[in-house]
């Protein structure tokens, strides 16, 4: 056993299991998370591919029953609940908290073996809204790397937590946003997006030296290249928007970063049909709602589709997959987008399928599965709008990820099915930083059209979209799906329960409850010879804030500051 | 129909403290001038800002509590606006005067249902 001394001060005592199991460890590099090796979880997405999958086994259809608590632990000041994927290296988890706090833990026990509590502008913070929840940390070179609420993205060392660098990259006294999203490490840089969708700023994509805090280049979402500032009229760009607040991912065949963007403001357009001449924003408003790709040594931009053109429902393109596959020979990559529209590509984002995951959808009739037109758009006019716009401005699907299982060839996702009622109202343009948002309408979550609202969790055909089984919930569940070879499937649902399927035929197998909602990550790793599936609990923020007054039930005296990180094994 | 309780003049004094487009803060370093405006329009607001949490104008409840018949008193109203409440609503102390927040809290208080 050795001794160390926290940062916090107090001394900790680390097993020999780890010790061992360190001495073993070789440093975090784009190789190691490319080859995603199956004791660890390296990246947010599991590894480049994004498969959130793991190919342990030890826990299985066959045993999952006997699976049990075997530690937990406590961030504290989980305000707006534990959003964050839990990440994973030679048996020492790291995750984050609410205001950025940092943990490393022995994975298997549970010990704390460092935490770190940033210092942040707390007053800066008290004006926010899409705050102070911090999505996850990213690994490399020895460093745990994780962005904070007042703009800063901090390099820590691995093994103390000991700050090695400190970087603002945004004015967010100025802007009001910050970082909330995790970012991703790969050659030697930590690539991290802006909070943007709803403020006057231009959604920076920032790539910053690994090894220093430097900053290496910055891509701007809103009016970033000539081309793109010529879509947006009347100086629009100014109204801004954009931003890429979810991490992307690396693909090393061609040196590029993959990359979602959010939507523009305001979110909701009075310009009718003419919006590429009328309404607050005229043109396209590249490259907002669209998937970029960035050289990641340049942060040039080498190619972009643009999933919604001129969006005006607020379903912007922010979700962090990028499913690497290869079917029949070609290298293909699969996005969801907000909207429940789910976009297959070639590698340079050249577009390959479009295909849907919820019932309920109207603000288009369809996207063409060819050339991605989206046919019988609905642009509003000021006004209130007739017929209830589906789906909801919390998305057909979330921000959390789906997971790809490569031994069944299934793509596990959740889907969500809820309405809102709205009224259009045509604003004065917000160019400079305003008191929070630009939503530019008045709304009510409503349900669909004849039916109640309900989430579900479908095994699809990644590229064709193919449905093999459905499980319904009464309400959407928001967090991220695990999928294992152990032929299981994990969904930690909206009102605390964590299930395990079948991967193969959708049949529930074992369930848990955690005590509140889950709207966070679900990881599994080994430590010492042993399967542990980690998940983080806590409700809290945009989507769920809707859950106590849409549902009652559970969710009236479930609280929005609490949380935990709750790890199984078998007994 | 739309109610057209949220478009009010602003009185002078607070005109003068603050130079906003629905509710520019004031302390803001802006990257482009706000336009010079003399009317606060606390509908407006509540379409770009408000209304995320506090649905339909305010006439309903959403993410936090229905505006609207509120038994809540001015005080409490006031102090909820200046300072927020950790996780749940942003602190607007900085961001309005207290004559705007004054208007906000008219607002509220002539909230009636929408017709038809």
């Amino acid at each position: 056993m050795r001794k160390q001394w926290l940062n916090s001060g107090l001394p900790v005592l680390v097993g020999a299991t780890l010790a061992a199991s360190a001495a073993l460890a070789q440093a975090v590099d784009t190789a190691r998370i490319e080859a995603a090796g199956q004791n660890d979880w390296l990246t947010y997405h599991g590894s480049y591919k994004s498969y959130h999958y793991s190919p342990l086994a030890q826990i299985n259809a066959n045993n999952v029953g006997n699976l049990g608590v075997a530690w937990m632990h406590i961030p504290g000041r989980s305000t707006r609940g534990l959003q964050s994927m839990p990440l994973v290296a030679d048996g020492v988890l790291y995750y984050s908290g609410s205001y950025s706090r940092v943990f490393a833990l022995n994975g298997a026990t549970g010990e704390v073996i460092w935490s770190f509590f940033p210092e942040l502008d707390e007053a800066l913070i008290s004006r926010q809204t899409h705050s102070p929840y911090n999505r996850g940390v990213a690994l490399g070179e020895g460093k745990v790397f994780v962005g904070t609420m007042d703009g800063r993205l901090i390099g820590l060392d691995a093994k103390t937590g000991k700050v090695l660098w400190d970087t603002k990259l945004i004015d967010s006294q100025k802007l009001t946003v910050g970082f909330t999203g995790a970012p991703l490490y790969a050659k030697g840089s930590v690539i991290i997006g802006a909070q943007g969708g709803e403020w006057p700023g231009r959604g920076p994509i920032f790539a910053v030296d690994a090894a220093t805090g430097k900053k290496k280049w910055e891509f701007l979402t809103v009016a970033g290249t000539d081309e793109a500032m010529k879509t947006w009229g009347s100086d629009s760009w100014r109204t801004g928007g954009g931003g890429g607040w979810m991490p992307g991912t690396y693909d090393s065949e061609t040196n590029t970063i993959l990359w979602g963007t959010a939507n523009p403001a305001p979110l909701y357009d009075w310009s009718g049909t003419d919006y590429k001449t009328q309404g607050a924003r005229p043109g396209d408003n590249l490259y907002t709602s669209s998937v970029i790709g960035l050289d990641i040594d340049s942060g040039k931009l080498k190619f972009y589709h643009q999933e919604l053109p001129h969006d005006a429902w607020d379903f912007d393109s922010a979700v962090g997959e990028f499913v690497m596959l290869e079917r029949d020979g070609q290298k293909l990559v699969v996005h969801p987008n907000k909207s429940g529209y789910i976009f297959v590509y070639d590698r340079n984002l050249g577009l390959k399928n479009v295909w849907r995951i919820t019932e309920n959808s109207n603000f288009v009739k369809n996207i063409d599965p060819k050339t991605g037109e989206l046919v019988g758009r609905r642009d509003f006019k000021a006004g209130k709008v007739d017929e209830p716009l589906c789906p909801h401005i919390s998305g057909g699907v979330s921000f959390n990820a789906g997971s790809y299982n490569p031994k069944t060839g299934l793509y596990y996702k959740l889907g969500q099915e809820w309405c809102m009622t709205l009224e259009v109202m045509k604003t004065t343009p917000v160019t400079a930083p305003q008191a929070q948002l630009n939503i530019g309408a008045d709304f009510k979550i409503a349900p669909p059209p004849g039916g109640e609202i309900y989430g579900h969790l479908d095994a699809r055909d990644p590229v064709t979209g193919a449905k093999k089984w459905e499980v319904r919930f009464p309400e959407p569940p928001l967090a991220s799906v695990l999928s294992t070879a152990g032929n299981l499937v994990f969904v930690p649902d909206s009102r605390g329960i964590i299930h395990a399927y079948d991967a193969e035929s959708g049949t529930e197998l074992w369930n848990h409850n955690n005590g509140t909602g889950h709207q966070g990550g679900i990881v599994s790793y080994s430590a010492g010879g042993k399967q542990y599936i980690a998940v983080t609990a806590g409700f809290g923020g945009m989507a769920s804030d809707d859950y106590a007054p849409t549902f009652g039930g559970v969710y009236k005296s479930m609280p929005r500051d609490d949380g935990a990180l709750i790890v199984y094994s078998l007994k | 129909m739309k109610s057209n309780l949220g478009t009010m003049t602003l009185l002078p004094a607070a005109a003068l403290a603050v130079s906003l487009a629905c509710g520019v803060p004031v302390h803001a370093q802006s990257a482009t001038p706000a336009p010079d405006q003399e009317t606060f329009d606390v509908g407006q607001l509540f379409a770009t800002t408000c209304g995320w949490c506090h649905s339909d104008g305010g006439r309903a409840a959403g993410k936090g509590p229905q505006l609207m018949n509120t038994t809540r008193d001015d005080a409490y109203l006031r102090s909820r606006i200046k300072s927020g409440k950790s996780g749940a609503m942003p602190a607007f102390g900085e961001t309005f005067s207290d004559a705007q927040i004054d208007q906000i809290i008219t607002y509220i208080r002539q909230l009636k249902p929408r017709e038809g």
